[in-house]
């Protein structure tokens, strides 16, 4: 019998949700007639979230002259709509942790989405027109659909896994994956973030990261995601050679108006800031 | 996946008398024939052909005759021992477990020598015993200390070794050039590597190595 990715995301229906505090933001923003004090009593609703999000807000992330010591002030200074980027991303790895695996640590794999997300946001500020948070978020994202294929199709996946080492890591994993299920990856997390009714611009970042010419809306932030995936792979082994890592399609810094000066600092920022804020928006107990 | 006439791939070269089972491929991008080992297994060729693997806290060295260009790659590691400190294998308690690590060396070089190979001539490069999973004890530092040992003893000189740090590698090694190519793999293979490593030391802890073997 085959699966596809939409099988497997309806499969995992009842097992992940979106998080709570990012649902009552979104539904304030969307509404008209909501207030700054009403998204920041919304926000003080979750005391945890409240705490890391005062602690991002006087992180390096945002590098404000003063100290942020109040909701409603880290709500405006941030921005409503940033703020609902950031709810995501702060807790997504929570939702996640309804589906374990045996392939990847929750460490390791948030790891790597954050270095990407890091990066992300370095690239999103040079470039104009371009969210930094949405971004960052995106990046954070981009590789969900992984947790789902290792929660769902153990085995298969271990065969994906084997492949990608028997070819000497030339293999993409998301061609593995096409060989092995038929579908990858960005086509699972694509189909997840459809289904969640994520921004389209999240949706086709996660879509289409490894494909980037398919990507209809959002091309330029799309191309940025795929670089910024590299950029994380290079950071987590700590390379400069780009024959360590999978080659970023030369289209993508076309779209994106960016050039390969961009890697360097991108990947350097990424491995420090990673260190100070991965405790803010990993798995909160 | 329809082959094109215009990549159409030489013949595969005979493997050596012994090394029939090991799986072979063409390599496209090195555009030559490559052996996979896996933990607990070793080639030696005298072809222009590569043999990889992949490590974790295993060792992998890579020895040839560097006048012949014979030689090949091992992959073993030192089963547990009750001791824990790096250099626990030098106690004469432990010596079972640093058999594992003699009988892969001796394989290695005896079937080199048995092909051609001049002691004089071996060149020696070493990979491998990281530490991937962070909340183990070291094992890796301890298949180190034995390798190193293992070749000053024997007066084997080794000329290139990447070893330690925590990430796995893939090696990729050149008997007939000498030429290695290490990647340090992502985190993301972490675990496949470590529960291959982990079947590896569980079949050796339950088929002991018996005997020694000669060196020549």
């Amino acid at each position: 019998m085959t699966v596809s990715a939409s099988d497997l995301v309806q499969d995992i229906g009842g097992l992940i949700t979106l998080p709570d505090v990012y649902l009552r933001i979104n539904r304030l923003i969307e509404d008209p007639d909501s207030s700054i004090a009403g998204i920041a009593a919304a926000v003080s609703q979750d005391p945890s979230f409240t705490v890391r999000l005062l602690r991002v807000a006087n992180s390096a992330l945002y590098s404000f002259p003063s100290s942020i010591d109040t909701v409603t002030r880290a709500v405006t200074i941030i921005g409503t709509s940033q703020l609902r980027s950031l709810a995501l991303s702060m807790s997504v790895a929570k939702s996640f942790s309804g589906l374990p695996n045996e392939l990847v640590s929750m460490e390791n794999f948030w790891r790597h989405s954050l270095l990407c997300a890091l990066a992300a946001r370095h690239l999103a500020r040079e470039m104009r027109r371009c969210d930094p948070d949405a971004l960052f978020t995106a990046g954070l994202l981009h590789d969900i659909g992984e947790l789902v294929i290792f929660n769902r199709l153990p085995d298969q996946a271990v065969e994906v896994l084997q492949r990608v080492l028997d070819s000497q890591d030339e293999l993409p994993v998301y061609d593995a994956e096409r060989e092995v299920l038929g579908f990858d990856h960005s086509d699972v997390g694509g189909e997840l973030a459809r289904q969640w009714n994520l921004p389209t611009l999240l949706q086709e970042c996660i879509a289409h990261h490894h494909d980037i010419a398919t990507a209809q809306k959002h091309p330029r932030e799309t191309a940025l995601i795929h670089i910024a995936n590299v950029i994380a792979l290079m950071a987590e082994v700590d390379t400069l050679d780009p024959e360590d890592v999978p080659r970023i399609d030369p289209h993508a810094w076309e779209v994106t108006g960016l050039d390969e000066d961009v890697v360097e600092p991108a990947m350097r920022a990424a491995q420090v800031e990673v260190v100070e804020i991965e405790q803010l928006f990993l798995d909160q107990k | 996946m329809a082959l094109s006439p215009l990549q159409k791939t030489p013949r595969m070269p005979l493997a050596l008398p012994g090394f029939e089972h090991v799986k072979r491929g063409w390599n496209a991008a090195h555009e030559c024939y490559a052996a996979r080992i896996m933990p607990g297994e070793y080639y030696v060729t005298k072809n222009d052909e590569s043999v990889y693997t992949t490590l974790g806290s295993c060792i992998s060295a890579c020895i040839r005759d560097r006048v012949l260009g014979i030689g090949g790659m091992n992959h073993f590691m030192l089963p547990a021992t009750d001791l824990t400190e790096a250099d626990a294998w030098k106690s004469a308690s432990i010596s079972a477990s640093t058999r594992y690590g003699n009988y892969a060396m001796e394989h290695l070089i005896n079937e080199i020598l048995r092909n051609g190979g001049k002691r004089q001539n071996l060149e020696v490069k070493v990979f491998g015993g990281g530490r991937i999973l962070a909340n183990m004890t070291d094992v890796g530092l301890r298949n180190i200390a034995f390798v190193r040992d293992y070749l000053k003893v024997e007066g084997l000189r080794v000329t290139s070794e990447d070893v330690g740090d925590i990430f796995p590698r893939m090696v990729v090694y050149f008997p007939a050039t000498g030429k290695v190519r290490v990647k340090r793999l992502r985190s993301l293979h972490t675990n496949t590597i470590a529960s291959q490593e982990k079947s590896y030391i569980e079949s050796i802890k339950a088929k002991p190595v018996s005997g020694d073997v000669e060196l020549f």
